[in-house]
């Protein structure tokens, strides 16, 4: 099939009132719904259960979707329909249509999916559009990269009488592992990558969000995914942990925190009894984000960059903003501003399109950010608060802290939720010094309006994903290929050209093309 | 038809002939920087870098450095610029250098900016009003992101209304600048932002933001109308667009603000439905009956750029036209439409271009409209020469005047070298020489 070029999904132009006006009624519409039932769905058999439960942590009584859990059996009878599937055997251009076909699919459900966003994972609207939106991006995406791949091999060097060709061979069986943070956006792009470069896949999504994980395989399926190739297996971190030491996985595709990232690495390294190839991991891991701010920045265009990278949806993203590494001549000036803006963010529930900070994604992530909260108030100054918080469902309040010492956790650890440090530097190099000191290098950010220290930081930071005068979140595919280095991640770069790669295994076939001294 | 366009054309060449040719030599300077930039993209983008940085600069050295890293990055550079870039390698060149930018900067900005407080630009607005032009002070600021900021802003603006009308009141009479069928006219004249009244005003949830806006606006009408000034609420983006408009309809509907003060808004000629806002707009008029007619200042529009830019990026089709020819011919219609709707509305027609300034006056005059019942509006500093030619031909024009420091003064400064240096701007055009036919020849609209 010939596709055009790749575009990426228009997110939906929320400042018009008609447009608006249609995320009530979709609401509404998910809300009249009996409880959304997610199977542990392996080859033809759906076996529903209730035996995990997600909620809708701003109204934790409200329960939005009843799944049940994976068995080891599950696990054993996937991945033997996985290895035995036909679907490597189909070509790069079928694949890419069922990919294509998976994307119309939830373009056609845009709304109803987003409104489950909302529900499920606290997701504010804009950012639950933001999401279904790049779902259908890497479909589209990586349908036109896995064409690229089979019709482009690399070139080689071809003497007379030898003719020399690169093959892209799917690896195998991929174990997807996926976070609740962008609940079809992650899970869909690893999974379509696999896909699209031939490999079955078997899915454990977050259990916080197995609905949104229950869509996307239907998409997949519906649009023409076969059985054996693609299994939900909804469960917690045991089902992952099967797969990861499973001896038929040869890929494992992992987004989520540090601890658990190397945890599979240590793993997969260990061959299990009968395995025959190495594990290859790709994964993207935490992130401790700073953006250095210059004394030249433009503090007009900082602070609502700041506010925005810093406190969407939380700060429950890996490319969040943790660290504000700013120069002393604006550091009092940048504080006092932001703290002002920190003070007027509107917190309260993700369906209320008035919002600016949804509640966090449960009780756990709550109290882990009230403590560090503490920590910060203790070992430093806390410059702002937000003035109103809800009292019911998982809220977290969005914090700016100031003066904490060098070594603080604070500074340095993930907290994952809506605490924001300013820290005063006496030049871009030192700002420069504390990032590389870090053992995080995901994203990063810098606001200077002159050329040469634009130059200087991007020569100098670690990080993964640099972004100079805008905010530091909010990656597209094709425009900001997306992953961390060092302790972020394993360096691949989600929706960008070569993350497919991770995918395949090459092999060369040199063909002798001389028969009794004619080269035929 | 034929008509229209012969009254047009008179009218357009009498104001092209009653344009000032003296011009300050100072002026003349800005004017050949503004050549170079024009004719070179690179060195264009260098430059309003520059003019964009210069408030957050440290000191001189540090605003030669900027310069010298701008000019860096223009390929081929003309000679002027190596001199600039050879200064840019000493600690004293440097000093020399920043001194000299910042000069050049800060007369381009006096140029467009008549006083840091509204105090200091009353004796320009007092000349002005000497010579025919009545005003309308805009309080430049730093975007407010906190609540202190939009209640600094607020009382600027109360401030403002109270030291231009007590100011107003000794001014000389003049006539035509104070009367119109419908009434009087004030003399003080405020134009202010919504965006700077709240930190809360987000595009995709725009409710919290007018009702903060609101409460801030509320007590500045109370003001304008005891002090008999006139307030008039800015456009700003397409991303406000629709809650500034919602917000002073329901503020002006409101009993208390029946009565006054006199009060108007904006329509954007460049906006592909702006037609339609403006039958909301006329819709509201035959609803609301208020003591004095709205003010509709229709322009063509200053976010151009940001919003084709802001479009592309998220995948929208465009909010305004994309051939300038096309915002040409809407703005004529619209023209049409607004003066077809007096006595209801005050029409108020800003603009520096001579074929649309030309195009309101005469078709006022072929409808049997009275001249005082149009008003001109320029921008300070853009359209000085246009200005003059209107007061001296006995019309009414208010002068867009920014007040504020340089920090505060910058975005707007930016915005309109951006639009004097485009090479489809009418001043671009004007002062390149194309000659006056081909200046008043009818857009070649293709929508």
């Amino acid at each position: 099939m010939t596709l055009g070029p790749f575009a990426n999904e228009p997110v939906l132009e929320l400042r018009r009132a008609p447009v608006r006006a249609q995320l009530a009624g979709a609401l509404e519409a998910f809300d009249a719904r009996p409880v959304l039932q997610v199977p542990v769905w392996v080859g033809e058999d759906a076996r529903t259960g209730d035996a995990l439960v997600s909620i809708d942590p701003g109204e934790p009584e409200r329960v939005v979707a009843e799944a049940a859990v994976a068995s080891e059996a599950d696990v054993e009878r996937a991945l033997a329909l996985a290895q035995g599937s036909a679907w490597r055997r189909t070509t790069a251009s079928e694949r890419a249509e069922v990919l294509v076909r998976a994307a119309a699919w939830l373009r056609e459900r845009r709304l109803e999916l987003a409104a489950l966003e909302v529900r499920e994972a606290a997701k504010p609207w804009r950012e639950a559009d933001a999401d279904v939106c790049e779902a259908i991006d890497f479909l589209e995406y990586y349908a036109r990269e896995a064409i690229a791949l089979q019709d482009r091999p690399p070139e080689l060097i071809q003497p007379p009488g030898e003719r020399n060709e690169l093959r892209w061979q799917p690896r195998g069986v991929v174990a997807v592992i996926s976070p609740w943070n962008f609940p079809i956006a992650i899970p869909l792009g690893m999974t379509a990558a696999a896909l699209a470069t031939g490999n079955a896949v078997a899915l454990k999504p977050a259990e916080q969000s197995p609905g949104c994980a229950y869509l996307l395989v239907r998409a997949l399926r519906e649009a023409g995914v076969p059985a054996d190739a693609l299994a939900l297996l909804p469960g917690e971190g045991d089902v992952g942990a099967a797969l990861v030491g499973d001896p038929r996985v040869h890929t494992i595709a992992f987004t989520g925190s540090g601890p658990v990232g190397l945890e599979i690495l240590r793993r997969a390294a260990e061959p299990a009894p009968g395995q025959r190839h190495v594990k290859r991991v790709v994964a993207e891991m935490g992130g401790k984000n700073c953006v250095i701010v210059d004394s030249d920045a433009d503090l007009d265009d900082v602070v609502p960059a700041l506010i925005k990278s810093a406190f969407n949806y939380a700060g429950q993203k890996c490319s969040a903003a943790a660290r504000v590494l700013a120069h002393e001549a604006i550091h009092d000036a940048l504080v006092e501003r932001l703290a002002g803006a920190v003070e007027v963010l509107h917190v309260g529930q993700a369906s209320d399109p008035e919002i600016d900070v949804p509640p966090v994604i449960e009780r756990e992530a709550q109290e882990r950010v009230a403590r560090y909260a503490e920590r910060a108030a203790v070992e430093g100054t806390i410059a702002a608060r937000a003035a109103q918080v809800p009292e019911r469902g998982f809220f977290a309040t969005p914090t700016l802290a100031t003066g904490l010492p060098d070594d603080s956790p604070v500074l340095h650890e993930e907290i994952f939720g809506p605490v924001l440090a300013v820290e005063r530097v006496r030049s871009v190099e030192e700002a420069c010094d504390r990032v590389d000191a870090s053992a995080y290098a995901l994203t990063g950010g810098l606001f200077s309006r002159n050329p040469q220290t634009v130059d200087y930081v991007a020569d100098r930071t670690p990080v993964g994903n640099l972004y100079v005068n805008r905010e530091i979140t909010g990656a597209m595919v094709g425009r900001q290929p997306f992953g961390g280095n060092r302790l972020s991640g394993t360096g691949t770069k989600a929706g960008g050209p070569g993350y497919l790669l991770q995918f395949v295994e090459p092999t060369v076939i040199t063909e002798n093309t001389v028969r009794h001294g004619l080269v035929v | 038809m034929a008509e229209l366009e012969r009254e047009l054309f008179e009218v357009g060449r009498r104001l092209a002939a009653a344009m000032p040719t003296t011009r300050n030599p100072l002026k003349a300077l800005d004017d050949k920087a503004m050549d170079l930039a024009s004719s070179d993209a690179e060195l264009k983008a260098a430059l309003f870098r520059f003019v964009d940085v210069v408030p957050a600069c440290r000191n001189l050295d540090d605003l030669a450095r900027h310069l010298t890293a701008f000019l860096e990055e223009v390929e081929e550079p003309p000679p002027s610029i190596g001199v600039a870039l050879r200064m840019g390698n000493t600690r004293a060149g440097r000093r020399a250098l920043g001194m000299a930018a910042a000069t050049g900067v800060k007369h381009m900005a006096h140029r467009f900016i008549v006083g840091e407080t509204p105090k200091s630009a009353l004796g320009v607005l007092r000349e002005l009003w000497k010579d025919g032009v009545a005003s309308s002070v805009d309080l430049l600021g730093e975007a407010t992101v906190t609540q202190a900021e939009a209640q600094r802003y607020a009382d600027r603006c109360a401030d403002a209304l109270d030291t231009i009308a007590a100011a107003a009141r000794s001014w000389p009479p003049r006539e035509q600048l104070e009367r119109d069928s419908a009434g009087p006219l004030p003399r003080a004249n405020l134009s202010v932002k919504v965006s700077a009244l709240t930190p809360l005003l987000r595009p995709d949830a725009p409710e919290r933001g007018k009702r903060d806006a609101a409460d801030r606006l509320r007590p500045l009408l109370r003001r304008a109308h005891e002090r008999g000034a006139h307030l008039h609420i800015d456009m700003e983006s397409m991303d406000s667009r629709d809650a500034v408009l919602e917000l002073i309809l329901e503020l002006l509907a409101e009993d208390e603000f029946r009565a006054g003060p006199s009060a108007g808004l904006v329509l954007q000629g460049y906006l592909r439905d702006s037609p339609e806002t403006l039958d909301t707009i006329l819709a509201w008029i035959d609803r609301v009956e208020r003591a004095q007619p709205l003010t509709i200042r229709l322009v063509k529009g200053a976010y151009w750029d940001h919003e084709l830019v802001q479009a592309a990026q998220h995948g929208w089709t465009a909010p305004v036209f994309e051939r300038k020819a096309d915002t040409d011919a809407n703005f004529e219609r619209l023209t049409k439409r607004l003066l077809d709707a007096r006595p209801r509305v005050r029409v108020a027609i800003a603009s520096h271009n001579l074929r649309s300034v030309s195009h309101a006056i005469a078709y006022n005059r072929i409808t049997g409209g009275r001249d005082e019942d149009l008003e001109l509006q320029v921008l300070r500093g853009l359209g000085d020469p246009l200005q003059a030619a209107i007061a001296s031909l006995g019309l009414r024009v208010r002068t867009y005047c920014p007040v504020g420091d340089l920090v505060a003064g910058m975005a707007y400064l930016v915005r309109r070298l951006l639009e004097n240096t485009s090479n489809e701007s009418f001043l671009h055009e004007q002062a390149r020489g194309v000659p006056l036919e081909e200046l008043l020849a009818p857009p070649e609209a293709t929508v």
